[in-house]
């Protein structure tokens, strides 16, 4: 075990852990941030997905050793900014939810797509989400509504 | 029992401790963490000391040094998919490896040294005949990443030594193609993959062509190439690919399936240069 320190949506954390546990296992059960979902627990699926360091990573397969001193934002740290609003409501606009278990992981996908391309085509959205795996909807209203939240005027 | 696994700061710490122990060294994960899965909130249960070595920013970044690219090893996929540096020709088939959340932490380095027979960058590397850096305490080596791969999972890396950067050197080609086969468009294990490399001005000066994920290591034959490159017998050229091939039926593909298709894009694509 080793005492590791490094931030949560803004917030310091340090706490005791095995340097190869999974920072999945670390936000879900250490700190009771389950709004990021386990899937496939084997990078396939994308349920996972939160922003270390600002990029998107799937906290499955990353080892505590791996978030030493580095920034994690998850799904509820995401979900007091502007541009997830934006998300959200173009994704509640189409219909773009189901069962909801692969949203939050689809929402750190469009969130990191519409960083990088604010204004994609179908082929970038496809691309920038094809690391996420849905069941329910059969992708298409989860397009539209990155295209939704692309065409809305950025709040500041 | 309590496992040693280290995390040191520098290179040299890392350096130090790899000449009394063996361990694995664990880069950004994507690889080793899958394959050592267990139950949900379970630790990855590593039976032998790790060596964890993400956080040394030395063996990090892109260079341009003139007459060649300079890697560092723990480079991610995704900054080689996204450099403003590189050319069209090394980002693009970064670009189509495994998805964005996992080219954001898989490391250039570790797609070679993992030498799984699938790894899309080694017939890139192969082709560009780039060579890789392996130092330990001793000192340095370098060798070509042709050399450096035996087979499938195995490489001729030390247990003391540790790769800490690629080094491919730079062409003008004036063109090339890449075509990746699998399941689906993204996030695939390749049945096939071609990469084909060539400068064609007045005529045909220089051409590379490699196949991965068919044999346990890609397939270049470069002293074929340079005959077809003279004669332009391209039947010639097939005839001495397909006799290289080695596929066996798995679960991704049939041995049939990858030798055809390979044999039958890179007959196309020939075709074309060759006109």
């Amino acid at each position: 075990m080793t005492m590791v320190s490094f931030i949560v949506n803004s917030k310091p954390v340090t706490l005791e852990t095995d340097l190869s546990r999974r920072l999945l296992d670390v936000l879900r059960d250490d700190l009771g941030l389950t709004g990021t979902k386990e899937g496939c627990g084997e990078g396939e699926c994308g349920a996972c997905q939160v922003y270390l360091d600002g990029d998107l990573v799937n906290s499955c397969m990353v080892p505590m050793a791996n978030v030493i001193g580095k920034s994690v934002l998850t799904i509820e740290g995401f979900s007091e900014t502007e541009a997830y609003r934006q998300i959200e409501a173009a994704y509640i606009e189409e219909g773009a939810v189901q069962c909801g278990y692969c949203i939050p992981g689809m929402v750190m996908a469009t969130g990191a797509l519409l960083r990088s391309n604010p204004h994609p085509d179908l082929e970038a959205i496809k691309d920038g989400l094809s690391g996420n795996i849905c069941r329910c909807t059969g992708y298409q209203t989860i397009f539209k509504a990155v295209e939704r939240a692309s065409k809305e005027e950025v709040k500041k | 029992m309590t496992l040693e696994h280290i995390r040191p700061e520098s290179l040299h710490d890392l350096l130090k401790a790899m000449d009394t122990a063996d361990y694995t060294l664990f880069a950004g994960g994507t690889d080793l963490m899958i394959r050592k899965r267990q139950w949900q909130g379970a630790s990855r249960r590593f039976e032998e000391p790790i060596a964890f070595i993400n956080q040394l920013k030395e063996l990090r970044g892109i260079e341009d040094l003139g007459d060649h690219y300079r890697i560092g090893a723990l480079t991610t996929q995704e900054e080689m998919a996204t450099s403003g540096i590189l050319p069209d020709y090394l980002r693009d088939p970064y670009h189509q490896m495994a998805t964005l959340a996992i080219r954001n932490i898989a490391t250039v380095g570790g797609n070679i040294i993992n030498a799984a027979s699938v790894g899309d960058s080694l017939p890139l590397l192969m082709a560009l005949d780039a060579e890789v850096v392996l130092e330990s305490l001793a000192g340095e080596r370098t060798l070509p990443v042709t050399e450096l791969i035996i087979d499938k999972y195995r490489t001729r890396r030390k247990s003391n030594e540790i790769l800490t950067r690629v080094m491919i050197p730079k062409e003008d080609f004036t063109g090339y193609y890449y075509k990746k086969l699998g399941q689906r468009k993204a996030s695939i294990l390749s049945k096939l993959s071609i990469i084909l490399l060539y400068r064609k001005k007045e005529t045909l000066e220089d051409l590379r062509i490699a196949v991965g994920a068919v044999n346990d290591k890609p397939v270049r034959l470069p002293a074929a190439e340079k005959t077809l490159l003279a004669t332009g017998d391209l039947a010639g050229y097939l005839k001495s690919l397909s006799e290289a091939f080695e596929s066996a039926d798995d679960k991704r593909s049939t041995k049939e399936y990858r030798e055809t298709v390979s044999l039958a894009l890179i007959k196309q694509e020939l075709e074309k240069l060759f006109s």
